[in-house]
């Protein structure tokens, strides 16, 4: 799969997680201070990534990606 | 202390009285933390400005929100994070980029989570450190300042409470609540409430320096989990007693046995970490308390009452039972009843009913009312003999429980001395207790709760007014002669200093020693022993053992030639048998002293206070008896003095059944130069003497026995 391809899809699940616009996801943004992600919502967005993506992640080591760009690497792991 | 820089009174004045305040990470969530703390500035009428600062929401109870605090146009002046610990870096940059003068960091997740968090909480010190923004937390409640000048609450606590003059500071936020919701219920206000966590900057030590000059503060509370730095505390809470006359109380937890466990001296397996922490507050003047019910018994009577003078109390009792039951608390606390003057109780005898007792107790009778409490309380707190009065009441049917309370409340008024109460019951009392807990009279469910605060309140007297102690410094010790044999020690690889090295330290400390010899042949103890005088003590010499009577290494009153010849041979053979690795460097050969007491000194290296120095009777059963007492070093002679006086045998010391008195002024002698000792060598962990035989009055004292450890991990020795 695409990094563009990845990229996109995140940021659709982003935007819908965390009900924000996709010009705000840019890919430094973290999804805590710059979205305001709370605990709940980012194991919401764990979930969401792993059900658009068909993928188990490691839970733990999701919980500790912060940024767009570090999840499209984390994902890119996983499905490439 | 403020690990990064001095904390100034001005820095917190930024966290205590914030002109404006932004509150960073925050949302509405109603009932998560960042909105509830949000919300608490808001509802208790916060004085300055506060702004939250919210990723997602425009507004947070119906206040505007700014995404990022670098998009407030006005300065802040204190920054409270309430992002996840993952974040807050972040925050704390940005909160550092605005010129943010303080923070409170409440998230959690950092070094109590372990690694992980130890390296966050890493990270944030040192973007705290690059933009000089000092900051409570992390991993904390929060702040409250009910000074109607600023009126924050900083926290996630359930309510702001009342105005008072009590501080409590706080390791724990959980605690804090609970302390919160106790308070109210007996109508006991805060001046300034903190929890402060993870303590990675502000320490309670700089919170201590600020809240001793705080005019809103009379009382300063403590609830410590671990004390890092011991010898910082100590001189805090001394400025604070002696200079701002202001009673410090700590209630810290984890008493356990802890530090006495490894321990290979006497010293060493007397001095647990709680026994030293014990001695230390005490030494400071703190009062420790064992509950939070005490520490607050203690509280409102410094709070709310003149902190007596002495230690005679009247008791008011309108029943028999508790009069007694006073009393007995009274001796216990080591209080005196008055004895009230002629004129006293001339006003008693016409005053109240001739079945009344008027002697103390004073029984005002069961069918008391207001009048005759009034001329009792009043009475007594006019007469020259009374420092302080003890109310009791007990719900008769014919009390007038709420008119009485009243009555106390205006007779004790503005008085100079003492009064407290107890309305003994729950029900029925209950609102006679709630006048004099709104009219600041200290009350207590039980007698015995009242005893202990008035003696706790004079114990603090006592520390307040105590003045600085000189310590000696002694111009005949040789510091080098002993940091040699220290060194020649640590470079052989050795922590352990038999009897002969020992001594020849404390020796150079100016300890009195015994002559002595160290011999290697049965030939040889005959002549030292001869050269010495009769009767003498032999003691095997061995790196490998310290306790040798246990192995019957040590043999007393010798005294012929042969004697000496066959106690070698018998020493040399118990330690063979017993154990067969031990390398024999010899046998000492030592004056035995008959006719003096035995004690032991000691020292003790602790991790938070630093050497502790220890005194107690002495002998093989010394941690049998457990009668010691330990003091903080340095020492002074007054310090030693009271070292000595507080162990139950002293009465031995100081003479009894005929017996004359010791050479007390010796042992304190001894001990203060064990203190220079302990702290020019910064490499000695434990050290005893045992025993000091202490002579008669002027006859001196002489080490019989002594040994150290020492550190093992390479220390420079630094003798000054």
């Amino acid at each position: 799969m695409e990094r563009s391809e990845i990229r996109t899809r995140i940021e659709k699940v982003v935007s819908q997680v965390l009900k924000v616009t996709p010009k705000e996801i840019t890919p430094k943004v973290n999804f805590a201070f710059d979205l305001g992600a709370d605990s709940m919502q980012s194991i919401e967005l764990v979930a969401a990534l792993e059900e658009e993506f068909s993928i188990q992640m490691d839970e733990v080591k999701a919980r500790e990606v912060q940024t767009v760009e570090a999840a499209i690497d984390f994902i890119d792991g996983y499905v490439n | 202390m403020s690990q990064m820089f001095q904390v100034t009174p001005k820095h917190l004045d930024s966290i205590f009285y914030p002109q404006s305040v932004a509150i960073v990470g925050t949302n509405r969530v109603v009932g998560s933390v960042p909105h509830d703390i949000f919300f608490n500035i808001l509802k208790s009428n916060f004085q300055g400005m506060v702004f939250p600062v919210s990723p997602k929401e425009r507004s947070v109870a119906g206040v505007r929100a700014y995404k990022y605090i670098l998009d407030i146009p006005d300065p802040i002046d204190l920054a409270v994070l309430v992002f996840p610990s993952t974040v807050c870096h972040l925050a704390l940059e940005q909160c550092g980029q605005k010129g943010v003068k303080s923070a409170i960091i409440i998230s959690a997740g950092f070094r109590e989570i372990g690694e992980a968090g130890v390296k966050r909480e890493e990270e944030i010190k040192q973007i705290a450190q690059r933009y000089n923004i000092p900051f409570i937390g992390p991993n904390c409640l929060g702040v409250i300042n009910t000074d109607p000048q600023s009126r924050l609450n900083a926290s996630f606590a359930r309510k702001m409470p009342a105005e008072g003059n009590i501080a409590f500071l706080s390791q724990s936020g959980a605690l804090c609540t609970a302390v919160l919701d106790y308070a109210q219920a007996k109508h006991i206000g805060f001046s300034k409430f903190v929890s402060f966590g993870n303590k990675a900057d502000i320490s309670e030590i700089d919170l201590m320096r600020y809240l001793k000059d705080d005019p809103k503060t009379k009382v300063i509370l403590l609830y410590l989990e671990e004390i890092t730095d011991g010898k910082a505390l100590m001189e805090m809470a001394r400025e604070i007693i002696r200079d701002a006359r202001k009673p410090v109380l700590v209630l810290k937890s984890g008493r356990t046995r802890e530090g006495a466990a490894a321990a290979a001296s006497h010293t060493g397996s007397l001095a647990g970490s709680d026994e030293v922490t014990d001695a230390a507050l005490r030494q400071a003047g703190i009062i420790r308390c064992s509950t939070i019910e005490e520490m607050f018994n203690c509280a409102i009577a410094l709070a709310y009452q003149p902190v007596p003078r002495g230690d005679r109390v009247a008791i008011i009792t309108n029943a028999g039972g508790p009069g007694v039951l006073t009393t007995d608390a009274a001796v216990a606390e080591k209080l005196h009843l008055s004895k009230f003057s002629d004129k006293t109780i001339e006003t008693f005898r016409k005053a109240l009913p001739a079945t009344a007792n008027i002697k103390n107790p004073v029984d005002v009778i069961g069918d008391a009312r207001a009048d005759r409490y009034r001329v009792a309380i009043g009475s007594a707190l006019q007469d020259e003999n009374v420092d302080g009065v003890f109310v009791i009441l007990t719900p008769q049917s014919m009390t007038d429980i709420e008119n009485i309370a009243r009555e106390v409340c205006d007779v004790v008024g503005n008085q100079e001395k003492p009064a407290y109460a107890s309305f003994m019951g729950e029900m029925d009392v209950a609102v006679g207790i709630n006048v004099l807990q709104q009219r600041s009279i200290p009350h207590y469910i039980l007698p015995e709760s009242m005893c202990r605060a008035y003696a706790q309140a004079l114990f603090f007297k006592k520390h307040a007014e105590r003045g600085e102690e000189e310590v000696e410094s002694f111009a005949d010790v040789r510091r080098a002669e002993a940091g040699l044999v220290l060194a020649n020690a640590l470079a052989a690889g050795r922590t352990y200093l038999p009897e002969q090295e020992s001594m020849s330290i404390l020796g150079a400390y100016g300890l009195p020693l015994l002559p002595r010899g160290l011999v290697t042949t049965r030939e040889e103890a005959a002549i030292v022993a001869e050269r010495i005088g009769f009767p003498v003590v032999m003691k095997v010499e061995s790196d490998d053992i310290i306790h040798k009577f246990d192995i019957k290494g040590v043999i007393l009153d010798i005294r012929t030639t042969r004697q000496a010849m066959e106690a070698f041979d018998a020493i040399v053979n118990n330690v063979s048998r017993a154990v067969p690795q031990a390398c024999i460097k010899g046998i000492i050969v030592e004056q035995m002293v008959t006719g003096g007491e035995e004690v032991i000194l000691g020292i003790k290296r602790d991790a938070a206070f630093g050497p502790v120095l220890m005194f107690g009777l002495g002998g093989l059963f010394v941690e049998i008896f457990k009668d010691v007492s330990f003091r903080i070093a340095p020492l002074g002679r007054r310090t030693a003095g009271e070292m000595v006086k507080e162990i139950k045998a002293y009465g031995m010391l100081a003479g009894a059944r005929g017996r004359p008195p010791r050479d007390i002024p010796a042992v304190e002698d001894a001990l203060m130069r064990l203190s220079t000792l302990a702290l020019d060598f910064p490499t000695i962990m434990e050290l005893d003497v045992n025993p000091l035989i202490v002579r008669n009055e002027g006859q001196g004292c002489f080490v019989a026995d002594a040994r150290i450890m020492l550190r093992s991990q390479g220390d420079v020795l630094q003798p000054h």
